[in-house]
């Protein structure tokens, strides 16, 4: 009996040992990556990953299936989960594994260096819709960027016709509406009018729905904490560069930490928390608390870029509390300096969706995207199906009924019947009919159907016709525009980049305090946070990698310039 | 009987007959042998890449090589220094606090008399165990919290404080923060081991105790503590190994700007310094610093013990 036993545990454990081996390197996952598969009908399969986070939506909703009808090809998006995007795709390289397209998102660089995208410029001019997502000048731009190669094709910088947005999407200091109401309107442009009002209206207005209401919340959790600390360059009348101040006429690329805006600013705040005005989490509340605030209404104003909180907004909307989702404003501290928060969609030439190398079908991926650009499709991915989606009147402009538009806000809806190719290469503005808006929410007649109340009040007391009328546009626009996304190409072989991560550490332990101390500790604080900065940051050659990249960025646009001239 | 029978059969045997001898034996543990070498001595190979500028896409044996250059990138940052300081401070905090917890509960536990009710709560006690640490951090967010927290309802409640404090803002708090949410997760599990070796204990010993007038803190001092002596230094001298495995995900999800001087731990600063730059040198660098200590300090426990009398790893 022994004996048996012994040689049962013997021969189970080999078996363990070679199950292991045997496999060999197809034991992996069920969804190969990087290999074409196809559907029972054909339809050929794409995978995609893109490095941000998403919302994956199943393959068999209704759009999907019209749209991989239409194609004869789809792409299965898988999205970023828990990581950022440098560790995820940091795996990927160092396995050497990819799905068949990518967008890198801040990995971009990196993906670069190891060679992970095929380069796409020999092929662009066979596929006439991706080629007709940009200009000569900015696919040559594009190129100038990569040493001569396409990479990527980037997805959100594609304007046909005109700029139709309608939502205000970037940065500004928002307010509630009921706020503004309260006040009957007024105009804010400085921080203290800001300010002000929020104070007066929460003096009158202690608690929202039982709990104390929050006068001003900031975003601090992690990469999400330069709503902290760039609000500087804004107030004092710059775009948004991101990494640094550009000084139009020099070329000159500065840090914005050690100008006297930014000490005025966060004097300010510091004023403000001092009174009970900022919330005293502010700066140990992870970002799913600070949506959780947001969402139950009050809070009544930010600094903030409005993606990070929109989750918040539409559960404002879809309780139904409408007064309380916000406005808008360009504020600057000095009421003669001319703000310019919003951004004119620009070429991002170092990112957007790329081509692995573990992708053997290139050609057919290719095609698969220049039909998902072809106009027939494009109004697929972005009204929908005529009859269930939109109708079209007499004049031949497309608009939606009642219930088709309470479909589109229900998100339960949306997620059964939409489709997730919003990081796949697309273009915004105007179908070629020169009627129709390519977004559902930038047609003008749209747009005002699905106003509420209060947003209506809102526009008309400020005449405005869309949100987007609040905030000045940021002008001229300059050709090295926007330079932080040089900023996210550093690795840490170079000294730029370990200045980078410097910063962003000497920032994260100095500004709280400073908020935190009070205005009496103000002054030694900053001069304690200066010494700390000028020490530890080597700012200098960060400010001069930028500043050599801003006079690059030039000289390219003009070499392009006269190169198209002369052709 | 035969005297020279005896000298005879007991002839050395060497170590290929012994092997044989034990054939089914060795084959069953093989496999892991196996898996071991694969999976955690092979892997040593990466080491090199410390001492080379390491770029992904290209082989390991193309890359280009700096030396010692990584290393004292590591040692001549403050930041690195002071990461280690704080790895082990809440490792120390960690040991300490888990050690004295898990036996404290596992006396107590063993004084219970019936059994019913000592079965219900040592279940209860290690389902901590199981939660991972995002919720348990969600859990200490809540409840650590200005406005809505139970601390600071209690501490205000009982008049001990007038203003709620914000205990994660504070520097100060923060590895006793980590240590705390250590025990309250670990606690139930760690008792276990100690449990069961209590139970190995002779009940003679507690019987003669008794006639001799012990009460039952004496018993658990005199009997009980030396009882499980041989477990709790093995335990020690595995958990030193540790000390600079103090962790990742507590600090990573409770750190924020405020207090970061305190609570990044060297895992943190190889993903922000190494992975998240790309720069897979540096973070094998602190890895291998990493392991060297570990390794001298288990050497060095393990010598001590075996120097006091006590239980020994090797």
């Amino acid at each position: 009996m022994k004996k048996i036993v012994k040689w049962s545990l013997t021969a189970l454990s080999c078996a363990a040992l070679l199950a292991g081996c045997g496999g060999g390197n197809g034991n992996g996952s069920e969804s190969d990556q990087g290999q074409a598969k196809t559907d029972a009908d054909g339809t050929r399969v794409y995978s995609a990953f893109m490095g941000v986070a998403g919302k994956e939506l199943p393959e068999d909703n209704r759009i999907n299936v019209a749209l991989a009808d239409l194609v004869g090809a789809r792409a299965e998006v898988t999205w970023l989960t828990g990581q950022t995007a440098k560790e995820r795709i940091g795996v990927m390289i160092a396995g050497g594994e990819y799905p068949d397209m990518m967008d890198a998102s801040d990995a971009y660089s990196q993906m670069v260096d190891a060679g992970g995208f095929v380069p796409l410029e020999d092929y662009i001019d066979d596929y006439p819709n991706i080629k007709a997502l940009y200009t000569d000048l900015e696919w040559e731009k594009i190129k100038a960027a990569n040493d001569g190669h396409i990479y990527a094709i980037p997805q959100f910088s594609s304007v046909k016709g005109e700029n139709m947005e309608t939502n205000y999407g970037q940065q500004a200091f928002w307010i509630q509406k009921r706020v503004l109401q309260w006040a009957n309107y007024p105009q804010i442009t400085t921080v203290d009018e800001y300010f002000d009002l929020i104070n007066a209206y929460a003096a009158e207005h202690p608690e929202t729905d039982g709990q104390p209401t929050i006068g001003f919340e900031i975003l601090t959790d992690d990469w999400r904490y330069f709503t902290l600390e760039n609000p500087p360059a804004f107030l004092a009348g710059y775009p948004n560069d991101g990494a640094a101040i550009v000084n139009p006429d020099t070329l000159e690329a500065k840090v914005y930490d050690t100008i006297p805006e930014a000490k005025a600013y966060f004097q300010k705040l510091s004023e403000q928390y001092d009174k009970g005005t900022v919330d005293p989490e502010a700066f140990t509340a992870k970002y799913d608390q600070y949506i959780a605030k947001l969402s139950s209404g009050r809070v009544l104003g930010m600094v903030d870029q409005y993606w990070q909180f929109e989750q918040a907004v539409n559960s404002l909307k879809s309780q139904g509390k409408d007064e309380m989702t916000y406005v808008p404003f360009g504020l600057v501290l000095d009421p003669s300096v001319q703000p310019q928060y919003k951004e004119v969609p620009s070429l991002n030439t170092n990112g957007g969706l790329g081509i692995t190398i573990s992708n053997d079908d290139v050609e057919g991926t290719l095609e698969f995207l220049d039909g998902i650009l072809s106009e027939e499709a494009m109004i697929l991915r972005t009204w929908g199906e005529e009859g269930i989606d939109y109708e079209i009147d007499e004049n031949g402009k497309f608009y939606r009924t009642e219930e088709q538009r309470a479909n589109w806000i229900n998100t339960d809806w949306v997620d059964t019947n939409a489709i997730d190719y919003g990081y796949l290469p697309a273009y915004k503005g105007m179908y070629s009919d020169g009627i129709n808006s390519v977004l559902p929410h930038e047609q003008l007649s749209e747009f005002q159907k699905n106003l509420v109340d209060i947003d209506r009040e809102v526009l008309a007391a400020y005449g405005h016709e869309k949100w987007s009328d609040f905030m000045a546009v940021q002008d001229p626009v300059t050709p090295w525009f926007p330079i932080y996304t040089e900023r996210d190409s550093w690795t840490s072989s170079d000294p730029a980049g370990i200045a980078k991560q410097k910063m962003t550490e000497v920032k994260m332990k100095w500004l709280p305090k400073l908020v935190m101390d009070g205005p009496e500790k103000f002054e030694a604080n900053w001069e304690a946070y200066m010494a700390d900065y000028e020490k530890n940051v080597d700012y200098k050659v960060y400010e001069e990698k930028l500043t050599e990249e801003v006079k690059r960025r030039v000289e390219v646009e003009e070499e392009i310039l006269e190169k198209l001239g002369q052709e | 009987m035969d005297a020279t029978k005896d000298v005879t059969v007991k002839k050395k045997k060497t170590l290929a007959t012994r092997m044989w001898q034990q054939k089914e034996l060795i084959l069953i543990a093989l496999p892991f042998v196996v898996y071991i070498l694969v999976f955690n001595y092979a892997p040593l190979m990466g080491w090199l890449m410390a001492f080379q500028r390491y770029r992904p896409g290209l082989g390991l044996w193309e890359q280009e090589w700096v030396g010692l250059e990584n290393f004292k990138m590591l040692f001549s940052d403050a930041s690195f220094i002071r990461v280690i300081r704080n790895t082990i401070s809440m490792s120390l905090i960690n040991l300490s606090l888990g050690f004295f917890f898990s036996i404290a509960f596992a006396v107590m536990l063993n004084e219970l008399k019936n059994r019913h009710v000592k079965k219900i709560i040592q279940t209860v006690s290690y389902l901590p165990h199981f939660l991972s640490w995002i919720i348990v951090t969600g859990i200490v967010l809540d409840v650590l919290s200005t406005e809505t927290g139970v601390i600071n309802q209690l501490l205000m409640a009982l008049n001990v404080i007038e203003q709620p404090i914000n205990f994660l803002a504070d520097p100060k708090y923060f590895w006793w923060i980590v240590g705390f949410s250590n025990v309250w997760k670990s606690t139930g599990w760690g008792s276990i081991i100690y449990l069961s070796s209590m139970s190995s204990i002779n009940e003679e010993l507690y019987e003669a105790a008794e006639m001799d007038g012990a009460n039952r803190l004496r018993k658990i001092w005199h009997i009980t503590l030396p009882g499980i002596k041989p477990t709790i230094f093995i335990l020690l001298l595995i958990n030193i190994g540790n000390i600079m495995n103090a962790g990742f995900e507590v600090q990573y999800l409770l750190g924020n700007g405020l207090v970061q001087e305190v609570s990044q731990t060297i895992d943190i600063y190889v993903l922000r310094y190494g992975i998240s730059l790309g720069n897979y040198s540096l973070a094998t660098a602190a890895g291998i610093f990493n392991s060297v200590i570990s390794v001298v300090l288990i050497t060095l426990a393990n010598k001590f013990s075996k120097a006091a009398g006590e239980e020994s790893l090797f």
